[in-house]
């Protein structure tokens, strides 16, 4: 397996088939004596930005943990919950309720929902 | 029946990404300022966009991925986050002369101004998208869109003399004004190839499930529906050309290009090119907003669906949401619609390689399209053709602002 080819920026898709977000992280642990392990995956816009610059990161993450949800929505998955990996990377999780979906449901609770004919 | 509805999408990303506003105002332009000497420009922009349109699709139904989400995976954060603002800056001026175009077209029937019509137009196209699905979006504005034949009909009965007509397909050099000449060159370039119509029409194709069955038809639907496209684009510049060209009459203003249509058609014309300018132009305004969406939700990960309630994807509806909105703004203040529309057209031009160079890359890469890569031919028509573009472009803005 190939760490920047098959698992980073895949897709992430929940036990029900929810988008999750994209892998903008992976996680290594580091062992005396042995290779590193993968140890989980990481979403996020914090964890994206970081790849451009970590003064850019900060600020972002900043923002977002003062407005909205208040919450910089990272989410970090261990590996033994990855299911499978093919065209989306499956996770055995439900996405509902994690720091992923935070923004999004702060967005349709106090954003979309006011909007008249967001629900039928 | 699947058959005909994959043409319909093809036929309605012809109408919105192909002709709209940006393609009317050009090849018009060109009509009038040079005859029928750019023809090989609209036949060079085809020949790129049909390739780039087949291999959308060709992407999609075999790699399963939308052009975005191939994007990212393949090119990394960096690349993602990059690229992601100068496309988004060009198209936002290109939303906005959209709705500029359905506004002026408001304007030409109804006589009050285009910067009133600039929100309930707005209002109007986010209606659909808030309200609509995919299929409502792309049957309607396919079939409404067929109104845009009058420019083919228009062209016909002005008796275009064919041999002049034969002789502008060939690349020439122009008589004189040689900046305006290239500079309608490339924006002509750029509304033609129009990078968002690429991310949408993958998107489509992964909204509608295909597989490698697709891509017969898929090649069937990119030739036939951007050359239809391309027909009523060569009408506009003919008609201009036999309207205006020989009375040396330069187009500034839409309420004359709409006298290309009142001359062969008498009155019936004005309301006929009010009404292909309107369809036209809210087709690409959906096609616009809607590409833009889902480059943001693909290359986020959100979810993101058309055939769903917008409280199901709340990002991705909001993203569309506030392009429109604030595209809208632009139009409302009283900003030219003519000269926004040429400009934004030849700034995608610039940005042509940011999309097709990648493009291209995964289009040979067998861990996307197996053995389904590309040939060498469109290879080296779409990098051909985009680094021309965006090469003259760099080199014509500038002189064009300076000199105008």
């Amino acid at each position: 397996m190939n760490l920047t080819r098959d698992i980073l920026d895949q897709q992430v898709v929940d036990r029900t088939g929810q988008r999750l977000g994209k892998v903008d992280g992976v996680i290594l642990e580091l062992r005396d004596g042995e290779p590193p392990r993968v140890a989980a995956i990481e979403i996020g816009p914090v964890t994206l930005t970081r790849r451009i610059h970590p003064r850019l990161a900060e600020w972002l993450g900043g923002w977002l943990r003062r407005h909205g949800p208040r919450t910089d929505g990272t989410l970090r998955i261990p590996w033994s919950k990855v299911r499978a990996i093919g065209v989306d990377l499956r996770v055995d999780l439900v996405a509902d309720g994690t720091p992923a979906r935070a923004w999004e449901d702060w967005l349709r609770e106090h954003v979309i929902r006011r909007i008249p004919g967001s629900r039928q | 029946m699947r058959r005909y509805l994959e043409v319909a999408l093809g036929i309605f990303t012809s109408i919105g990404g192909f002709l709209e506003v940006g393609a009317i105002a050009t090849a018009a332009q060109a009509g009038a300022g040079f005859g029928f000497r750019l023809g090989w420009v609209l036949v060079l922009g085809t020949v790129c966009v049909i390739f780039l349109v087949e291999m959308s699709g060709r992407l999609s139904a075999v790699s399963k991925h939308t052009l975005q989400d191939a994007m990212r995976e393949r090119f990394g954060a960096g690349f993602f986050l990059v690229t992601t603002i100068p496309g988004l800056i060009v198209d936002w001026l290109v939303l906005a002369a959209e709705i500029g175009g359905v506004a002026l077209a408001l304007q030409l029937v109804t006589g009050i101004g285009y910067q009133w019509w600039a929100f309930p137009v707005a209002i109007g196209s986010w209606l659909f998208l808030w309200k609509g699905n995919l299929r409502l979006v792309e049957d309607g504005v396919a079939l409404l869109g067929l109104v845009a034949l009058a420019f083919v009909v228009a062209a016909v009965r002005l008796h275009p003399p064919v041999h002049a007509v034969v002789a502008g397909l060939l690349p020439s050099l122009p008589p004189a004004e040689g900046t305006t000449y290239w500079f309608l060159a490339v924006s002509i370039l750029g509304a033609l190839i129009s990078p968002y119509l690429f991310f949408f029409y993958s998107s489509g194709a992964i909204e509608g499930q295909w597989d490698e069955n697709h891509i017969g038809s898929n090649r069937f639907t990119a030739i036939v529906g951007m050359s239809f496209g391309a027909v009523l684009a060569f009408g506009v510049m003919l008609a201009a050309a036999l309207v205006f060209h020989p009375r040396g009459i330069q187009v500034e203003r839409y309420e004359q290009v709409a006298l290309m249509l009142v001359e062969p058609l008498g009155r019936p014309g004005l309301y006929l090119f009010a009404a292909a300018l309107a369809v036209t132009c809210f087709g690409a305004t959906l096609e616009v907003a809607l590409g833009r969406a889902y480059v943001f939700a693909q290359g986020f990960g959100w979810n993101y669906t058309l055939n769903s309630l917008p409280k199901n994807s709340a990002r991705f509806s909001l993203v569309y949401t506030a392009m429109i909105g604030s595209a809208a703004v632009l139009i409302a203040l009283g900003v030219d619609p003519l000269a926004l529309t040429v400009f934004s057209m030849a700034l995608t031009a610039v940005t042509l390689p940011l999309v097709t160079i990648p493009f291209i890359v995964l289009m040979n890469d067998p861990a996307y399209v197996g053995e389904y890569r590309n040939g060498w031919i469109g290879n080296a028509a779409v990098v051909g053709i985009s680094l021309l573009a965006s090469l003259i472009a760099l080199v014509a803005i500038p002189l064009q602002l300076m000199g105008g």
